[in-house]
């Protein structure tokens, strides 16, 4: 999950941010995923660890409506067909549920390896006093 | 008028007296200073050395837990994640600083500690209270990491009869509360009672102020409770949910449980309290020491009599121990071995007990009180001694465990109250529990017990 993004750019920029977010609603629209009935975090792809554990660690009632919402759109798919208006993901419906769970397995690999290389420098007895 | 350098020398003098605490600790080094420091009960003494224990003693332990599995869940989660830094970190931190971290929990109690360089207290105390206040219990910690550790001490506890028949015999004393199962022996207390929310609702229970106390060995007074003070503000002044045990009373019976591999049989009657409860008996202390079973000494059967009753019977293991609880005990004869050593043996253990009810002879009771006095000062004279039953003692009674004060009231020990303890204990229902091969085993009533 480590690609360029002006996304942080643009959110910390609230004049940017009002400017940006009808486009991005018309683009999230047009992607056609939503018509499928699916959300974005089931587009995002299975093949890495971090994704696999984050799968696990779902709670399990939402991993149970992602794979009633992929079984869903590949029947759609394989019939060409999209489903009735009054099915289609609402922009609402449509939060990120997997994607914080990722970023904390993230957060937590990026910090093992920073712990691991870590340079210690031995303690002076006068930075001793009053603990760590 | 003194001089200056009379006045020079007796204060340097003084100094390396002061100095001198390493090699030879006063009487009085092993009493604890009581105090009270943001609403929490703590309990210091400084013993000499570069090493400082501290102890954060809930009382959260099997007998007051709301349901099975909560007292060993919670166990395993201390110095998991937490609010402000996750585990890795924690434990890389710890490392670093050269100190270990220590998460027990018996019948009574939950433990948290650590032992650390005097100089890194803050650290620590620091370290126990975010575990106290801050842990964040989540489900994928509980299935990735506690419940499998948890399933593992299911499996070792069904492969150890010793364990096994303990557990029976405490469960037969008092049924509820302190006869609750420590490990678990079935996957029910951890499949269908261990969640994370379970969890968390406990350890706001269990980690609320008035539920917990704080015991250190090799720490200053004053500094402990500036610091207890400034990370200890924000705990809980009330418990969620008010964990109480009504005051245990002794039932006894009768348990076989048959086993594949390896044989225990577990004779158990009514002893002391805690000295900090208000059943002490140190009667119960010098009677285990004169019972025993394990000799001090290598290569000889000892003085004890179980000793001298299991000499036909080399390769069996018989060990006599005074359990001490709160407002309760249990005085436990623990046989291990195979099936036919137990059997002869344990009719012997009877006649032993009898004999004492008749009478005990003086060169024995001597050796028992010293024994038991010795036992006690060893123990006494560990760096984590008497942690957990200091700090029991101060979250109920608000009395410390004094190490001199017990050792003083096993002198104060006669032959009758150990005779009179005798009688009653084989009045009385005893406790008697077997794990293994059950046709060999014998029945209580076989052996000549009462259940």
């Amino acid at each position: 999950m480590s690609y360029l993004s002006l996304a942080p750019f643009i959110q910390k920029r609230p004049w940017l941010l009002r400017w940006m977010r009808p486009l991005s609603r018309w683009y999230f629209d047009n992607s056609g995923y939503r018509k499928l009935g699916l959300k974005a975090d089931d587009l995002i792809p299975e093949e890495s660890e971090s994704v696999q554990l984050a799968l696990k660690r779902l709670p399990p009632k939402e991993a149970y409506d992602r794979v009633f919402r992929m079984r869903r759109a590949f029947q759609c798919s394989l019939a060409h067909q999209l489903l009735p208006q009054n099915e289609w993901t609402t922009p609402d419906q449509d939060y990120p549920y997997l994607e914080p769970i990722i970023k904390e397995i993230e957060a937590e690999r990026t910090e093992r390896e920073d712990l691991e290389s870590m340079i210690i420098k031995k303690r002076t007895t006068s930075s001793a006093k009053g603990g760590h | 008028m003194l001089s200056r350098s009379a006045f020079r020398q007796a204060t340097r003098q003084s100094w390396l007296q002061q100095r001198r605490g390493m090699a030879a600790p006063a009487s009085g080094s092993f009493q604890y200073q009581v105090g009270e420091a943001s609403g929490i009960k703590f309990a210091s003494r400084d013993t000499p050395g570069p090493i400082g224990t501290l102890g954060l003693v809930a009382q959260a332990g099997t007998r007051y837990e709301a349901f099975p599995g909560l007292a060993e869940g919670l166990k395993k989660y201390a110095f998991k994640n937490t609010d402000r830094r996750t585990t890795l970190r924690i434990q890389r931190e710890s490392e670093l600083l050269g100190g270990s971290l220590v998460s027990t929990h018996s019948r009574e109690n939950l433990v948290t500690g650590a032992k650390f360089f005097r100089d890194d207290l803050p650290y620590f105390v620091e370290l126990l209270a975010e575990v106290a206040t801050q842990t964040s219990y989540r489900n994928h910690v509980m299935q990735e990491e506690i419940i499998p550790l948890i399933a593992l001490d299911h499996k070792k506890f069904l492969a150890s009869t010793s364990a096994m028949a303990m557990s029976s015999a405490h469960a037969l004393a008092f049924h509820r509360g302190l006869g609750n199962p420590v490990k678990p022996s079935s996957t029910t207390p951890y499949v269908k009672y261990l969640t994370a929310d379970a969890l968390e609702e406990y350890a706001q229970t269990a980690y609320a102020k008035p539920s917990i106390a704080i015991v250190g060995n090799g720490v200053d007074h004053a500094e402990l409770s500036k610091w207890i003070n400034e990370f200890f503000g924000d705990a809980r002044k009330s418990p969620l949910q008010q964990l109480t045990s009504p005051q245990s009373k002794y039932y006894g019976g009768e348990e076989r449980i048959a086993h594949g591999s390896g044989n225990s049989m577990v004779i158990a009657f009514p002893g002391s309290s805690s000295p900090t409860g208000g059943f002490y008996k140190p009667e119960a202390a010098v009677l285990a020491a004169l019972l025993g079973g394990e000799s001090t000494i290598k290569w000889s059967p000892g003085f004890s009599l179980l000793g001298k009753a299991a000499q036909d019977a080399p390769s069996m293991h018989i060990a006599t121990k005074s359990n001490i609880y709160t407002d309760a005990g249990l005085l436990t004869i623990a046989m291990n071995g195979s099936a036919t050593d137990i059997r002869n043996t344990a009719s012997k253990v009877v006649e032993a007990l009898k004999g004492i009810a008749q009478g005990i002879s003086k060169e024995d009771f001597q050796k028992a009180k010293a024994l038991a006095k010795f036992k006690e000062l060893e123990y006494g004279s560990e760096p984590q001694a008497a942690l957990e039953l200091t700090g029991a003692g101060l979250v109920r009674d608000n009395k410390p465990y004094q190490i001199d004060e017990v050792a003083k009231s096993v002198d104060s020990v006669t032959e009758d109250k150990v005779k009179q303890l005798v009688k009653e204990a084989l009045e009385n229902r005893a406790s008697v529990s077997a794990v293994g091969d059950l046709y060999i085993l014998p029945f209580a009533e076989e052996i000549g017990l009462k259940v």
